[in-house]
């Protein structure tokens, strides 16, 4: 340390700017992370909360909850081996709906479920859903936004239904919009007013079921289903619509900053040891050890990154409170912490070039030398 | 003292340790005053290179400094100065030979052992003063005790002692950038004496110095070396300072020669 702060304060120029390089690479990071979670959120919020970890879908459904249906045999199949309480028959239908007496058309999730059953989120404003209040539903708090309010009725564009909002619940979207929660007899009469429109089969009057299973179960279950196989509740949540294609490009612009960043900063202190070679030389030479000079290199790397990630994560912060809250970006205190975690380790590895650098430099360089 | 009283005592004490490096070369009896014989060399021989083309640089060498004694050592250039002063400042096992710093063989220590060596029991001075660039002069001083693991207040009071002597108290908050050439070599000379070490090695330590500030880096050496009794060892084609030095060896076909 003792080398490796008065250095930084000697050659200051040089460290601000390298401070400044780190600094804007680590925001970019957070910001980027930042903004995958929030779209992860809006895309898988209602699947990734639910208190589920495997579900059960038709096979060839390519694990959408949208393409799958199941009939009530298989929804007996379930039950009779995860019984009621491991199993929910989940109904999953996008649509649109508008605000009664308006024309601005909102884009809505509805999941079909029982009233008492858990997966029903919890509401946080207004009442939960209730098996006797018919046409009463639980949407998420995002439904606000596009002026629907608790006691509002919205009317279904494709069947004509009317449904009245009786609560909020919070972070409950899928694929970009808002889940509405209805309870199973809304969501047969719902079923089969679609089914009339499309003129299908009845009979389908589920699309997924949410297990709280054993590894046992799951065998068990897929086993004994009939044309339906058991997913696990990240397979369920990769095959949402856009979810996959949205983490995937930022995860990957995420991956190139860290890889960036650990070559930046390789480069810096590869070239700055290089430029010190001498005077390792000489240092060795007077009795300092090889751990000690490497250790202040380290100490160095240590100091530049925790400076700049301290400023770093203090403006995405300031930037997080200034974004709009439409705006889809979520970064907790764990997600940071593992962020600039990663940073550091990320950082270490790239002045490792330089310790080597550092440990193969030889003493005996100092003899017969004019200058360090 | 003046410098030439102090120039006939330590010749006489050169005449002894001289003899009794002849004695040792020649393996009769013991060293006069083991007690005082701060850096011995003895049989040295080194050679670089490998089958065919040997290169013998170092050939049975033999050497002793004691205690308060300044030697310098000079050549033609490709005599092995270099590599005569790895050896003695434990920077290169020699093919064969035994030294001895501050009493203690370096036969057989490891690496580790051998930085611990030259941290505590040698003071190292090299050609172009080559301080840490960011480090102010009393800093430089500080951070050869903390390498030493000395204890801060004591390490404070040898520095602040060792400024004084070297008439450096007035820079001592200054960068090496901002010293002159003598001063520079002056904060080297006294890094080398911080760790209190039984032996000062000076690698050219005026080459980039004009005769006069040469004159005086090498004054205030030879001073600290009375002083302190250090055994101090000056490689050097610098004729000028010869005299400040109490023997003067020839190094010539991979021996050291009394000039």
């Amino acid at each position: 340390m003792f080398l490796a702060l008065r250095e930084i304060r000697f050659s200051r120029t040089r460290y601000v700017l390298i401070v400044t390089i780190m600094l804007l690479v680590s925001f970019l990071v957070l910001f980027v992370t930042g903004l995958a979670n929030g779209l992860g959120n809006a895309t898988s919020s209602a699947v990734r909360n639910m208190p589920a970890d495997h579900f059960v879908v038709q096979k060839d459904s390519d694990d959408r909850f949208a393409r799958s249906s199941l009939n009530s045999k298989q929804i007996e199949e379930a039950r009779a081996v995860a019984g009621t309480e491991g199993s929910e028959p989940l109904g999953v239908q996008m649509t649109t709906v508008t605000k009664k007496d308006s024309d601005s058309k909102i884009d809505i999730a509805l999941f079909g479920v029982r009233a008492d059953g858990w997966v029903v989120p919890k509401a946080v404003e207004g009442d939960t859903l209730t098996d006797s209040g018919k046409g009463r539903v639980l949407a998420d708090r995002n439904l606000a936004e596009s002026g629907v309010a608790i006691g509002d009725t919205i009317v279904d564009t494709a069947t004509g239904m009317e449904w009245t909002i009786a609560g909020y619940t919070e972070n409950q979207s899928y694929s970009h919009m808002p889940a509405l929660w209805m309870n199973d007899a809304d969501w047969a009469a719902y079923r089969s007013e679609l089914m009339e429109a499309r003129g299908g089969e009845q009979d389908t009057s589920y699309n997924a079921i949410a297990l709280r299973v054993d590894g046992d179960q799951v065998k068990q279950l897929n086993a004994s289903l009939t044309d339906a196989s058991v997913i696990s509740k990240s397979q369920a949540i990769m095959a949402i619509p856009g979810h996959k294609a949205e983490q995937s490009s930022l995860l990957m612009m995420i991956a190139f900053l860290y890889v960036i960043s650990a070559f930046v900063l390789a480069v810096f202190f590869y070239v700055i040891t290089i430029q010190k070679t001498g005077q390792f030389g000489i240092l060795k030479a007077i009795g300092a050890k090889t751990r000690y000079l490497a250790g202040s290199v380290v100490a160095q790397i240590l100091v530049l990154s925790i400076g700049s990630l301290a400023v770093g994560v203090a403006l995405v912060l300031v930037m997080k409170a200034m974004l709009p809250a439409a705006m889809p970006f979520s970064l907790g205190g764990d997600t940071i912490l593992l962020s600039c975690g990663l940073f550091l380790a990320v950082a270490l590895i790239g002045g490792l070039v330089s310790v080597v650098k550092v440990a193969k430099t030889d003493a005996l360089d100092a003899i017969g030398r004019a200058g360090a | 003292m003046s410098t030439n009283t102090m120039q006939k005592q330590t010749k006489d004490a050169a005449a002894v340790t001289s003899a009794s490096a002849k004695q040792q070369r020649t393996g009769a009896g013991t060293p006069a005053q083991p007690a005082q014989a701060k850096l011995r060399l003895s049989g040295v021989a080194h050679q670089y290179g490998d089958g065919e083309s040997v290169l013998n640089v170092l050939d049975g060498l033999s050497c002793t400094v004691s205690a308060g004694e300044l030697v310098a050592v000079v050549g033609p250039s490709g005599s092995g100065k270099s590599t005569f002063l790895s050896i003695a400042g434990a920077l290169l096992t020699p093919s064969s030979g035994e030294v001895q710093i501050g009493g203690r063989s370096l036969a057989g220590l490891n690496a580790r052992e051998l930085a611990d060596l030259r941290l505590h029991e040698i003071g190292f001075i090299f050609q172009g003063a080559n301080l840490l660039p960011y480090l102010k002069v009393e800093e430089q001083l500080r951070f050869v005790a903390k390498l030493g693991r000395a204890d801060k207040q004591q390490a404070a009071r040898r520095a602040d002692e060792l400024l004084e002597r070297l008439g450096l108290t007035a820079r001592r908050r200054h960068y090496p950038d901002k010293l002159s050439g003598g001063e520079r070599q002056r904060v080297a000379v006294a890094r080398a004496l911080m760790n209190d070490p039984s032996v000062i090695l000076a690698d050219e330590p005026t080459a980039s110095l004009d005769a006069d500030r040469g004159r005086d880096v090498t004054r205030l050496l030879a001073e600290r070396v009375k002083a302190e009794g250090k055994a101090g060892v000056i490689v050097t084609h610098d004729e000028r300072i010869l005299p400040y030095c109490d023997r003067v060896l020839r190094l010539e076909s991979g021996r050291l020669r009394e000039d």
